[in-house]
């Protein structure tokens, strides 16, 4: 069994167009085989949390630790993390000339073997078709670009799709389903879904609880003004959408400005 | 510079006489280099050669005492250093009256084509000081003729190796005449073997006569400082497509430049280089529309490691009286280190009214969204940027109409920039 462990996780963004203090003490803790969502109102820091746990650069770590199954990441760049285990579902996906997906995920699949041992052409092609498959993905976006010109549901679709040939042990979604109609949220539930297992977990950062009625969630979390307010199992998630946030920040005594708040 | 003559009279009329050269090329070569010393070197934008070592080696020793009699049976031209060329025709090429001779063969053979094209029209032999050295220091060379009507389905492949360890100056030239409506394609690699204390001074020239449509691939992987040109003159309705991959490992100036003279002539100019290390590499390429309804297009896209240096030149020139003409250039370089040293620069000199002309230019540097993207699933930095660089160059690959030579040229930007990044990682 594996485990990602965050422990009061403080972490600054400081660039051209940010100076703040965005994740205050963020607490949590995951092992392999649950699926864990984290809610919260925009502008809370869900976003910075799934970057930092992957290695973004952009996003400092002042104080706290992550620690995948024991042994901190912080030291260590993201190509790193990728390789020990841990997959970002990205909200905003980078197009690449030139290179195209099934070539891409190839060389992904490959960083994770030994140089003399690559994938044979064969498994891989089987897999992809496989995945494909399942995803509802026509043939030909494997031997597009990567992410070229894609639309946006269609780059969701793709994450999923590297999700399923890579094979993470964790994989943190940031906002998958943002911009999916009903439909396609549901292909890309039936593509996490199919993930499940006692060697996978999954940590769903979602703004709605819609995507959770197809991806029952073990544990959820709440975030609210850069940490963890409140967990709880899936009903949680079901009373948030009847309370909204501001019902819960109310309900916990919390002094937080929500942003879409006026 | 230095001014010191890199031979005499003598020892030229010596090595023309052990070749058996025409009394026309003697008096070429001694003209030349009586002028040579004098002429100002070529000036190339924002390129500062002057310190290389253009000339280092001699140029006249160790020449070959008997040319080897020809074989032919595939059409592949190889040529080690200044030996003699083996060439071989297949039987299409031979039944086509297709000729591929060394270079003193040929002079000897075709003395009315030399006198016509030989550093006549595509570079003249006082153009200056490269050219004039040229002229008067050719050692070895081949050249091509293709009649007429001609249209080759395989493509001519040729092969040149600079051989340093002879301690010889490698002063190399082609001369290709594509005759009137001939169609056919030509393969080229150019490499060195490792010594680079030895200069090179290659011309090639490349004459298409009308309605000639020529696709011109080359590999460069010289080693040597070097001078290279590469020089067209394109004749009425003709068409030159070219696809080049300047992976050398030396300082080289590559002065490339095509003459659309004739009405309706057409040039696609397609290159990608890569800068590692700490070489130079100064690209010059220029197209000038003289004829009418002509089209020149230049596409260069470069890659620069390392504390090396890449100079991209685009010059489109349309003179007056070339009414509807067109000149449009893209000159890109992609730097991935600090220190890496980058221009792009296009020019465009426009002397007539009815003509369309445009460029783009960038200097950038690799997009960090996009290495973190491909690293977050895995790739090492090395492999993330490789990847994102053959993206860059793709433009220039997807042109090349032979699968195999596209391999080729795949695996050569691998190589060089796995070597690159070898150098850096090193460095850091």
């Amino acid at each position: 069994m594996a485990n990602l462990t965050i422990k009061n996780l403080h972490v600054r963004v400081d660039d051209e167009s940010e100076h703040k203090e965005i994740l205050k003490g963020v607490d949590l803790s995951m092992n392999s085989g649950e699926i864990h969502a984290i809610m919260g109102p925009n502008g809370t820091g869900k976003s910075t949390l799934s970057e930092t746990i992957m290695g973004n650069p952009r996003y400092t770590v002042t104080e706290g630790d992550i620690l995948l199954n024991g042994e901190s990441l912080l030291d260590k760049p993201v190509d790193e993390r990728a390789r020990a285990g841990l997959f970002l579902g990205m909200q905003y996906p980078a197009e690449i000339m030139g290179v195209t997906n099934a070539e891409f995920m190839r060389s992904a699949i490959n960083a994770r073997r030994a140089d003399d041992d690559p994938i044979p052409v064969r498994e891989f092609i089987k897999e992809l078709d496989k995945n494909l498959n399942l995803l509802d993905m026509n043939e030909k976006m494997a031997e597009r670009y990567l992410n070229q010109g894609f639309s946006g549901g269609e780059k969701k679709r793709n994450e999923i799709l590297q999700l399923l040939m890579i094979k993470p042990t964790f994989a943190i979604l940031d906002e998958i389903d943002s911009g999916l109609d009903i439909d396609a949220m549901k292909v890309v539930a039936k593509g996490v879904n199919s993930m499940r297992g006692a060697d996978f977990g999954s940590l769903i950062i979602t703004h709605y609880e819609r995507l959770l009625d197809y991806i029952t969630p073990d544990v959820v979390h709440v975030m609210m003004g850069g940490r963890v307010v409140k967990s709880g199992d899936a009903s949680l998630a079901a009373k948030l959408e009847d309370e909204g946030y501001t019902g819960l920040r109310d309900e916990l005594g919390l002094d937080v400005q929500l942003t879409d708040e006026n | 510079m230095n001014k010191k003559l890199f031979t005499s009279e003598q020892e030229l009329t010596a090595f023309s006489q052990q070749h058996h050269e025409t009394a026309a090329m003697v008096q070429i070569r001694a003209a030349a280099f009586e002028q040579y010393a004098e002429l100002p070197l070529p000036q190339f934008q924002k390129i500062n050669y002057r310190t290389w070592s253009l000339f280092n080696g001699e140029p006249l020793v160790a020449a070959p005492s008997t040319l080897k009699p020809l074989t032919k049976s595939t059409a592949t031209i190889s040529q080690q250093g200044t030996q003699p060329a083996q060439i071989q025709l297949n039987a299409e090429a031979q039944a086509a009256g297709v000729v591929a001779l060394d270079f003193f063969e040929a002079e000897q053979q075709f003395p009315e084509l030399f006198a016509k094209y030989y550093m006549t029209i595509a570079l003249a032999k006082d153009a200056h000081r490269l050219a004039a050295f040229h002229a008067a220091a050719v050692n070895s060379g081949v050249f091509v003729y293709v009649p007429a009507g001609v249209q080759l389905k395989e493509p001519l492949t040729w092969e040149f190796t600079q051989d340093t360890t002879t301690g010889q100056m490698y002063v190399h030239h082609v001369l290709l005449i594509a005759g009137e409506k001939s169609r056919f394609t030509i393969l080229e690699s150019r490499q060195s073997d490792d010594e680079q204390a030895i200069s090179a001074n290659i011309v090639e020239e490349l004459i298409l006569q009308a309605g000639a449509q020529v696709h011109f691939t080359s590999i460069d992987e010289l080693k040597s400082t070097a001078y290279l040109a590469r020089r067209a003159y394109l004749s009425a309705n003709s068409r030159l497509d070219w696809a080049l991959g300047l992976m050398n490992d030396s300082n080289v100036l590559d002065d490339f430049n095509v003459d659309l003279k004739g009405d309706g002539s057409h040039t696609e100019f397609k290159a990608v280089a890569i800068s590692a290390g700490t070489q130079i590499q100064g690209v010059t390429t220029r197209v000038t529309n003289y004829g009418q309804h002509t089209e020149g297009n230049i596409l260069q896209h470069g890659v620069i490691l390392s504390d090396a240096t890449l100079i991209f030149n685009g010059i489109g020139h349309i003179v007056k009286g070339a009414r509807d003409s067109d000149a449009q250039q893209e000159n890109r370089v992609l730097m991935l280190s600090k220190t890496a040293r980058g221009d792009a620069n296009p020019i465009l000199l426009i002397d007539e009214n009815d003509v369309r002309a445009g460029h783009a230019a960038s200097v950038g540097r690799v997009d960090a969204s996009q290495m973190y993207y491909l690293m977050s699933r895995g790739l090492s930095k090395d492999v993330a940027e490789r990847l994102v660089i053959r993206g860059f160059l793709g433009s220039v690959l997807t042109e090349i109409p032979l699968a195999e030579a596209r391999e080729k040229l795949t695996a050569t930007i691998e190589r060089k920039l796995i070597d690159g990044q070898k150098h850096r990682d090193r460095a850091e």
